[in-house]
């Protein structure tokens, strides 16, 4: 086949314009641009947070130790190598002069702080003097959240600890402050002196010291940074700290980031596939427009495979200009979202061209078209000539040959093969590609039951509902295209709606009865007993549970180093960074041993220690292995004695790793308590409580319960929120393709509404008809699509995130009524049209 | 046998031995062509006369390779078309025959030039270009060569069809009713233009059409009805031409 011969007619019939590919196009470049855009600007987001590593990360490196400052040894290291900020992150209650309370992330620095970047308040002024001490108070720079929550204005002051803090400004920008993860409380920057002063940090408080290392501008290559850290864990391995890179600022915030961006991605992708739905239809009519032309051709000696080419070369052209359309319009979305949003959005983001992501997405915009196309494409080789001579059509071929449907199935195998390859996340991505894939052929399967229902129904007396259903099923029907695309699009914000119902509702309104309302943290143990009585006084409807504390890092299992541990995704936590530990005599209370033995009360042997089940199996840990953590800066390996299936859900003190009595004997640590009333307990108690813990023990901290799940939920909810958005946009795409449809069969129905009318047909009744016939489809597809998406929601929540579902009705019937609006709203907009035709004119040029 | 030849030798430019054809299926089945044997003679001009449903048409699709009958032996210009795939047919068709329709059938997004080089394009013609513009010359629309079908009147459109038809110089021009949609002087032109072609390349022509007198200017008449080649009753003018 002679592709330049191909190519030339292409052109021939594309220099007269683009009529006819309207839909064609837009369905291409709504899809491209959305893939384009969430890859940019993923790749900018990924660009934006490398580029600030050092500010994030607030030094070339960070050294992390939990509840213990560094040795003078350690600090030693750290000097020989360049300037050193230390900022210490702890949980605290802050008081006001009235006596409300509020937890606070407190942020205690030194006078080096920021090493990078550059802290923002309002009034603005030096960090110094924002912290300093004056006045008997030392100052303070804090979230315009605290001052909103307390009722404070700049210049009053609060009570931390014991410590008195005037707040002298708003903190507007905080360099260091993605590195910190998720914050249950607004941020409170302090100095390092108003923080000794609270007397909040005692032996085994959890304190995280941030050691923040500045290499002198001569040696601070990326070499140099990655030799340090060797020396570091080569000459202090028993230091237990955390060393992060400015390469690595925050790997956490890039999975984030990274995964989130794929479940966009994946949105993006479906929007492409509701938009070839149009691309078929666009790509049918447009060739049963060229009818003519293609018999002519073949007439002249075009062969079949020829008249294939020359189409295919077409339909390629057509959507090469879309696709960069899209591609060249989702490539500006990061340049916009810098400039119109870049001083609001929490993240950095540095725009950029990014060829390849681009170049993949007008991939991806080829490979939809061409899977949508070749199928009619195929059928076009075998246009009958005969027309040319004769009226009649007869053997029309329905099938396109072999091997334009095996061409049809390499590049859904492609896109397929494309969306798992490069995704990041390729088993979820395999996951979509397979329901997308089965919701296609459920829906297309549907719509044709759906159609041959409508004909074998008994004819109704009603001429409106007759004429309705037998548009419903003719040939030429707009069911399949409407079920399909918009069926994928409603399916598809289903699914998003009612995961996000659940997460909301799981994390708002259905808390597990057991679930406790505070959590304690930082009960000095020798104050133990004296908070038990205090508690038992304040609330004595309540049941408390206290234990002890530590925080502690895995290092080693059977000897093989952590870094070296490949475990399952599931449990990838645990090797992360420093987790909750503690030690008990007994079973602790929601979980129970279901391998091996629990120690007896007494023992007082070496250090056993007991793991939760499913972590055990994920790092392959059995009973009987050695597991080796690191606390305090001291490595304590203890043997699993036991594993424990442990129940998650009762929100109750948890812990992977519990140790034996006397595993950590000697050191210093704090007890972390659970309070739980029994009927769930009121605001006005839990107020009350809080407010009088606060006077009576200054330095611990309570977190209540559903303070902190609904600052999850709000950080969940914004990010649903841009999941909701994108798949609005397959909405979008689902509307054009509908809009498409319509247009294609508006000369069908400008011939039936003039001859109806003709027959005597009032325009009430065809208006009747032709809106009792969008109202079928659209309930259909309507009803269908909300049960699909539901189901796939259903599997997701209940699979993959591993909790019971609920449908939550409310949204997913807004979301339908909305589908249904737009099928009967641009249905009817298209009859008006139709109806408008004046018969005879029409009739005359039949 | 439904045999009408003109001169049955090794020169014919179409010969069909036996053509039965029919189209649909089941109940709805029409047997179009039936039994059918013709020779034509190359260089010869013949007519097709007869009703609509005749299978006139039909005929014309069979010896230009658009339609395979069910039995019978077709050859043209040396060629039996059934040893030939579909795709050896359209090139066949490319280079052998020119089709003239009643209805033009111009591609409209092509201008009268690119109309005319198609076929050539087609069958791989370096100068497909330049020998479509001399065959436009050669129809008097030399000045014409950039409009678009839309732009041409329904004469000048037959022309274009007509040149397109003669370009790859085929041994066959087959008109399908090439007058059926102009008015009769427009008609006239393009009946002197398709004579002209077949008289100056010796090309065959096989000519359906209504109109009896446009038959007369031909070597032979052949009536077709209900499938089948009537026997002449009467010359017409001169039986055959030898080749």
């Amino acid at each position: 086949m002679n592709v330049s011969l191909a190519v030339r007619f292409a052109w021939r019939e594309l220099r007269g314009g683009l009529r006819g590919f309207g839909v064609f196009i837009a369905a291409i470049a709504l899809g491209v641009m959305a893939i384009a855009g969430v890859g940019s600007v993923a790749a900018s987001l990924a660009d934006g947070i490398a580029g600030a590593g050092q500010t994030i990360l607030g030094g070339d490196l960070s050294f992390a130790l939990v509840q213990r400052e560094a040795s003078d040894t350690e600090r030693g290291f750290l000097d020989a190598h360049g300037t050193v900020s230390t900022a210490a992150l702890l949980r605290a209650m802050a008081r006001s002069a009235s006596g409300e309370t509020t937890l606070v992330e407190i942020k205690a620095v030194d006078e080096a702080y920021p090493l990078f970047g550059a802290v923002a308040t309002d009034p603005a002024l030096p960090v110094a003097a924002l912290l300093t001490q004056r006045d008997g108070a030392f100052g303070a720079a804090v979230d315009p959240a605290l001052l909103a929550r307390l009722n404070l204005k700049t210049g009053d002051r609060i009570s931390i600890g014991n410590a008195t803090i005037e707040l002298r400004a708003a903190l507007t920008n905080e360099p260091d402050r993605l590195a910190g993860g998720i914050g249950f409380g607004p941020r409170v920057l302090i100095s390092n002196a108003a923080l000794r002063a609270t007397g909040l940090v005692q032996p085994g408080s959890l304190v995280r010291w941030l050691y923040r290392l500045r290499l002198p501008a001569t040696a601070s290559s990326d070499g140099a940074v990655a030799q340090i850290k060797r020396n570091a864990e080569t000459s202090l391995p028993d230091a237990g700290w955390e060393i992060r890179t400015r390469d690595k600022a925050s790997p956490q915030l890039e999975r984030n980031v990274e995964r989130f961006t794929q479940f966009l991605a994946l949105v993006a992708l479906a929007t492409l596939l509701v938009g070839g739905v149009g691309v078929a239809n666009a790509v049918a009519a447009h060739l049963a427009r060229k009818r003519d032309a293609i018999g002519t051709l073949k007439a002249l000696g075009a062969s079949g495979g020829t008249v294939f080419a020359i189409y295919c070369a077409e339909i390629v052209l057509v959507a090469l200009f879309a696709a960069a359309l899209g591609a060249a319009v989702g490539a500006a979305l990061p340049f916009a979202i810098a400039y119109w949003f870049g001083a609001i959005i929490p993240l950095p983001v540095t725009p950029s061209l990014h060829p390849l992501t681009l170049a993949l997405s007008v991939g991806y915009g080829l490979i939809t078209a061409l899977a949508f196309a070749l199928w009619p494409l195929g059928r076009a080789h075998d246009t009958p000539v005969a027309m040319l001579f004769r009226d009649q059509v007869s053997g029309e071929r329905r099938w396109p040959r072999p091997r334009y449907m095996l061409a049809t199935a390499a590049a859904v195998g492609a896109f397929a093969g494309l969306a798992i390859v490069t995704s990041t996340e390729p088993r979820i991505a395999a996951i979509f590609v397979g329901a997308a894939a089965g919701l296609f052929v459920l829906l297309r399967g549907v719509a044709l039951l759906v159609m041959a229902a409508a004909r074998r129904l008994k004819r109704p007396r009603s001429t409106a509902l007759r004429l309705a259903l037998a548009n419903v099923h003719r040939p030429g029907a707009l069911t399949p295209t409407i079920m399909l695309s918009l069926g994928l699009g409603l399916a598809l914000l289903t699914t998003v709606i009612e995961i996000d119902g659940n997460l909301h509702r799981a994390f708002t309104a259905a808390l597990p009865e057991k679930a406790p309302s505070f959590f304690f943290l930082d009960i000095p143990s020798a104050d133990a007993a004296r908070f038990d009585g205090f508690v038992a006084a304040q609330a004595p409807r309540a049941n408390v549970e206290r234990v002890p504390m530590l925080r502690g890092r895995v290092v080693a299992a059977n000897g093989i180093a952590a870094d070296d541990l490949k475990p399952a995704e599931g449990s990838r936590w645990v090797l992360r960074g420093d987790r909750g530990i503690t030690y008990a005599a007994a079973v602790p209370p929601g979980s129970r041993v279901v391998d091996g033995q629990w120690w007896s009360a007494d023992y007082s042997g070496p250090p056993l220690v007991s793991v939760e089940r499913k972590s055990a199996h994920d790092l392959g840990l059995q009973v009987g292995d050695m597991l080796t953590v690191n606390v305090l800066g001291r490595n304590v390996s203890a043997r699993i004695a036991n594993l424990r299936a442990v129940e998650w859900e009762n929100l109750g003190i948890n812990f992977v790793l519990v140790f034996s009595p006397g595993a950590f004997a000697g050191a210093p640590h704090n007890d972390i308590a659970t309070l739980t009333f029994a009927d769930g307990g009121t605001t006005v108690e839990e107020t009350a409580l809080v407010k009088a813990l606060a006077e009576t023990f200054p330095t611990v901290t309570a977190v209540r319960v559903k303070d902190a799940l609904n600052t999850l939920d709000a950080l969940i909810g914004k990010l649903v929120l841009a999941l909701r958005a994108a798949s609005g946009v397959t909405l979008v795409a689902a509307a054009l393709v509908l809009g498409g449809g319509l247009a294609a069969s508006q000369r069908f129905r400008i011939y039936d509404a003039v001859v109806l009318k003709t027959f005597g047909a009032t325009r009430a009744r065809l208006v009747a008809a032709y809106t009792l016939e969008y109202a079928l489809i659209g309930l259909c597809t309507v009803l269908i699509g909300v049960t699909l998406g539901s189901l796939a929601a259903a599997l997701v929540v209940t699979r993959i995130m591993d909790f019971p579902f609920v449908f939550v009705p409310q949204q997913a019937a807004a979301a339908a009524f909305i589908a249904l609006f737009v099928t009967l709203a641009l249905g009817l907009l298209g009859t008006v049209a139709a109806l408008g035709r004046k018969p005879a004119q029409v009739l005359r040029n039949l | 046998m439904n045999d009408i030849s003109g001169s049955s030798s090794a020169g014919d430019a179409v010969m069909l031995n036996g053509v039965n054809l029919s189209l649909g299926r089941g109940a709805a089945r029409v047997h179009i062509l039936r039994d059918i044997s013709l020779h034509i003679g190359r260089g010869e001009a013949v007519a097709l006369l007869g009703p609509s449903g005749s299978g006139k048409s039909t005929l014309l699709m069979v010896m230009t390779g658009l339609e395979r009958p069910d039995s019978g032996a077709v050859v043209v210009a040396g060629q039996d078309l059934r040893k030939l795939d579909e795709d050896a047919l359209a090139r066949f068709r490319g280079k052998q025959i020119g089709i003239v329709f009643q209805a033009f059938h111009l591609i409209p997004t092509m201008t009268a030039l690119e109309n005319v080089a198609t076929p050539l394009e087609l069958s791989g013609a370096h100068d497909a270009l330049k020998r479509a513009a001399s065959e436009l010359a050669a129809v008097g629309l030399g000045q014409r060569l950039q409009h678009y079908p839309a732009e041409l009147s329904g004469g000048e459109q037959q022309r274009v069809a007509l040149a397109r038809a003669l370009a790859a110089d085929p041994a066959i021009i087959v008109a399908d009713e090439p007058t059926g949609n102009l008015d009769e002087t427009t008609g006239h032109e393009i009946i002197e233009l398709l004579f002209r072609g077949h008289r100056e390349r010796g090309t065959t022509l096989v000519l359906v059409t209504h109109d009896s007198e446009l038959a007369a200017r031909c070597d032979r008449v052949l009536r077709m009805h209900s499938g089948r080649i009537e026997e002449p009753r009467m010359p017409v003018l001169s039986a055959t031409r030898t080749p």
